[in-house]
């Protein structure tokens, strides 16, 4: 079903019971963010979807702040990229518990945040959609434009479209940042049929993507990661993105340890990335990213479940008052 | 000073200084007198080893001019060692995981031939015979097969019985017989090399470009013949105060179903402030013994840095001995051996300090990537009474990569000196499945991303090869074994 989604079909029933109970009038045009993005922002999909019920109408109010009287809803057209249902998941050794059964739907076009205490299972959900190996999961369904992500490779996610920037990337000594990028742009032209590039060709199309991100060339020489500032690492994790390309990207607290260039630079590059068909899942714990990379929608995470689901207004409280005055709400 | 510790195994005392050099007076029957069978007077001489160096012995032309030369000298000293040697066992401490029973059971002849005059085209490709080298065939200097075109003055490369100089013979002399740590496979290299090469550095003179020794194991036997053919090639390399060269040594292999055995010997000395810098590059046939010693002395304030690479041979052990003979020296030691083969990588590595201010880092590394296949690491550092100061280093990484695989470390620092720096490490894994992950988030399969980083395992041993040439060689070579076709 989800490979054609439709809005009246990809839903969960639930949520249609839902939109019975609280009908929500046109929204008033009330402007909350600079009008160039208004109507990127207008045409993504403000419905509601894998949230628990309780918290919906808030949702719903709080989205009630987003201009959307600027062009009509067309979520109907809009493709279901990933949709995550029911997820649990353990440590792999521990056998701890920590995703207790995460909703989440994301489409194409849209940004989202995921924001948390530490220890919600923010970063364990970022792995476990793209397979990190010490995490199991063990209950739901993870499925990418149709596919079941459980049945995919790490590496068939990545292909398939799917990019997670690493909180703490690891180092590769021995392995240049040039080479370590080759291999995995060659391994995407060999899956859509095309010829590999040779170390000269790649150069050629990895140089000006460093220039997006500030970076200087010798960057390329050096190993992955090895002896980087967190700074570097960061970026470094961008840079990949901007060679790689993604459907979706899932950027797992980019933010943190970047001063506020370095910040900007990354941003811009996201944001640089973003077409109508791309999006965005970020995890963040500061408001700053957000005002940088806007979201369609942010989602509070705790205890290893996605228990509220607002717009940027949710990200302000939580700067302002923290996760309690969330959980009160 | 230099006695402060004994090794068990040498039954002479070692000398205080390499400069004792007094003429030996023994006379040259004395190996036939052995080789009659009869029970030697010591009461320890294995009949194995009677065996073969009577062997070795009637494969050399008998010597032409009355006065001794340091070749005969060499054999002399060995031929009298070697008496008194058994062939080692499991429970000789030094060959405790290092099985050479290999060599024992097959019937070894030694090269008899000499090697023909000009080599076939495949042993050297023509790019590479534009480069100063040495060819070793079979331990014997091919000189048309070399090229020493170029050297400075007063810079010798070849057969020491074709020097001219008189001068160069007779200072080769005096060191020829300096070293008393060998085992038996040193003394058996001293009773059976048929040539000695030298390359001879003269005092201040820098040597440009890196003189390249390639040897070439020509006899050799089919698989199942059970047959060993071997060979002893001896190599002395001197530089005198201030000389700088780079040694480049390549042992070749060719068909891989070629079984013969290479016992080379190669001894350095390196005068006072002098700089070696020696590449050993060992890709023997996978049916092959190959059982190398390296024996290094080090006058004050020089510098020996050595980058190995073994990944052939059946059966591999690398013995190297680095001696202080004065202080301020710098020693870098950097090894790789791979076992992909059914096979035995060995590392015997011995570094003796009695002097000052001593600086050396050594960095071995291994892969086993064979159920059958196997690592050996023996790394010693004495630092005795006099080397206060040193700064030792010594650090071992072993990667295995299938069950099974084996790797026996001995990494050890003797110090007996109270003011030193000293430090020691080993690590033993698998690849690391964060990095491996790591790779697959971006695409990368698994098999290529284990590639990827076995090479790159590999790669902070190879890249410090100091030949650009060579370091591509030996990175294609390494490929080939983790992608073989």
């Amino acid at each position: 079903m989800a490979s054609a989604p439709s809005l009246s079909t990809a839903q969960p029933p639930t949520a249609v019971s839902l939109r019975n109970r609280c009908t929500l009038p046109p929204l008033p045009s009330h402007r909350i963010r600079p009008s160039s993005s208004s109507s990127s922002l207008s045409s993504r999909l403000p419905t509601l979807r894998s949230v628990p019920i309780v918290s919906r109408c808030a949702v719903r109010a709080a989205l009630s702040t987003v201009d959307r009287s600027a062009t009509p809803v067309e979520s109907g057209d809009k493709k279901l990229l990933l949709e995550v249902k029911d997820l649990t998941a353990v440590v792999a050794e521990t056998g701890q518990e920590i995703l207790k059964s995460v909703n989440l739907a994301i489409y194409e076009g849209e940004v989202h945040a995921v924001m948390g205490k530490n220890g919600s299972g923010k970063s364990t959900f970022a792995k476990v959609l793209v397979g990190h190996p010490d995490y199991e999961v063990t209950g739901g369904s993870m499925m990418y434009r149709g596919e079941n992500l459980l049945d995919m490779e790490p590496e068939e996610r990545s292909l398939a479209g799917l990019f997670m920037s690493f909180q703490s990337p690891v180092e590769i000594p021995g392995v240049s940042n040039a080479d370590f990028l080759n291999m995995a742009y060659n391994a995407r032209r060999r899956k859509l049929n095309q010829p590999e590039l040779s170390p000269i060709e790649f150069w050629a199309y990895v140089y000006p993507k460093l220039d997006l991100l500030n970076m200087k060339a010798d960057f390329l020489n050096r190993n992955v990661n090895e002896g980087f500032s967190g700074g570097e690492r960061k970026r470094n994790e961008i840079l990949q993105l901007a060679v790689l390309g993604a459907e979706l990207s899932i950027l797992d607290e980019i933010d943190s340890g970047l001063d506020v260039d370095a910040l900007r630079d990354v941003a811009k590059a996201v944001n640089g990335f973003l077409t109508p068909k791309n999006s965005v899942l970020m995890i963040t714990h500061y408001l700053r990213l957000l005002e940088f990379i806007e979201p369609s929608y942010i989602h509070v995470m705790e205890n290893g479940k996605i228990v509220k689901t607002g717009d940027i207004s949710i990200a302000k409280t939580l700067e302002k008052e923290g996760f309690k005055a969330i959980s009160e709400m | 000073m230099a006695a402060l510790a004994f090794p068990r195994h040498i039954h002479t005392a070692p000398k205080p200084s390499f400069f004792n050099n007094k003429p030996k007076t023994k006379l040259r029957t004395r190996i036939s007198v052995q080789s009659s069978l009869t029970p030697p007077q010591l009461g320890f001489s294995d009949p194995f080893v009677l065996e073969l160096a009577e062997a070795l012995e009637d494969s050399l032309p008998s010597p032409s001019s009355s006065k001794l030369s340091p070749l005969e000298k060499i054999r002399d000293v060995s031929s009298e060692t070697l008496l008194s040697t058994p062939w080692p066992s499991r429970k000789d401490e030094p060959f405790r995981f290092t099985d050479t029973s290999f060599i024992k059971n097959s019937k070894i002849c030694p090269v008899s031939r000499p090697p023909p005059q000009s080599l076939e085209a495949p042993l050297a490709s023509p790019e590479d015979t534009q480069l100063l080298h040495l060819a070793i065939v079979d331990g014997h200097i091919v000189d048309s097969s070399s090229n020493m075109s170029g050297l400075p003055d007063g810079v010798y490369v070849g057969s020491l019985s074709n020097a001219t100089s008189e001068s160069l013979v007779k200072r080769v002399g005096e060191f020829v017989c300096g070293f008393d740590w060998g085992d038996l496979f040193w003394s058996i290299n001293g009773v059976g090399a048929p040539d000695l090469a030298v390359v001879y550095v003269p005092a201040g003179c820098r040597v440009e470009n890196a003189v390249h020794l390639r040897y070439y194991s020509v006899e050799a036997s089919d698989v199942g013949s059970n047959k060993l053919p071997v060979s002893n090639p001896r190599v002395f390399v001197v530089v005198e105060k201030g000389g700088e060269v780079d040694i480049v040594e390549e042992f070749m292999g060719g068909d891989p179903n070629r079984c013969y055995w290479a016992n080379p010997v190669l001894e350095v000395v390196v005068g006072e402030g002098g700089k070696v810098r020696h590449s050993y590059v060992q890709n023997q046939s996978p049916c092959a013994a190959h059982i190398k010693w390296t024996s290094v002395r080090q006058d004050a304030e020089s510098s020996y840095q050595l980058v190995e690479v073994s990944s052939g041979g059946k059966l591999s052990r690398h013995n190297l001995h680095v001696q202080q003979l004065g202080p301020d020296t710098v020693t870098e030691l950097s090894t790789l051996h791979l076992a992909f083969n059914e096979q035995t990588q060995d590392l015997h590595s011995r570094l003796v300090l009695d002097y000052p201010r001593g600086s050396s880092r050594q960095l071995h590394k291994c892969i086993v990537a064979n159920s059958q296949g196997q690592a050996v690491f023996d790394g010693n550092v004495k630092v005795n009474r006099y080397a206060q100061q040193t700064d030792a280093g010594q650090l071992t990484r072993s990667l295995l990569l299938e069950p099974r695989a084996t790797v026996n470390v001995k990494p050890n620092l003797q110090i007996i000196a109270d003011d030193v720096k000293c430090s020691h490490g080993a690590a033993i894994s698998d690849l690391e499945e964060s990095q491996l992950f790591y790779f697959q988030a971006r695409g990368i399969d698994l098999k290529t991303a284990r590639k990827a980083l076995v090479f790159s395992f590999g790669a902070e041993v190879v890249s410090q090869l100091p030949d650009a040439s060579v370091q591509k060689k030996v990175e294609n070579q390494i490929r080939e074994l983790l992608d073989p076709q």
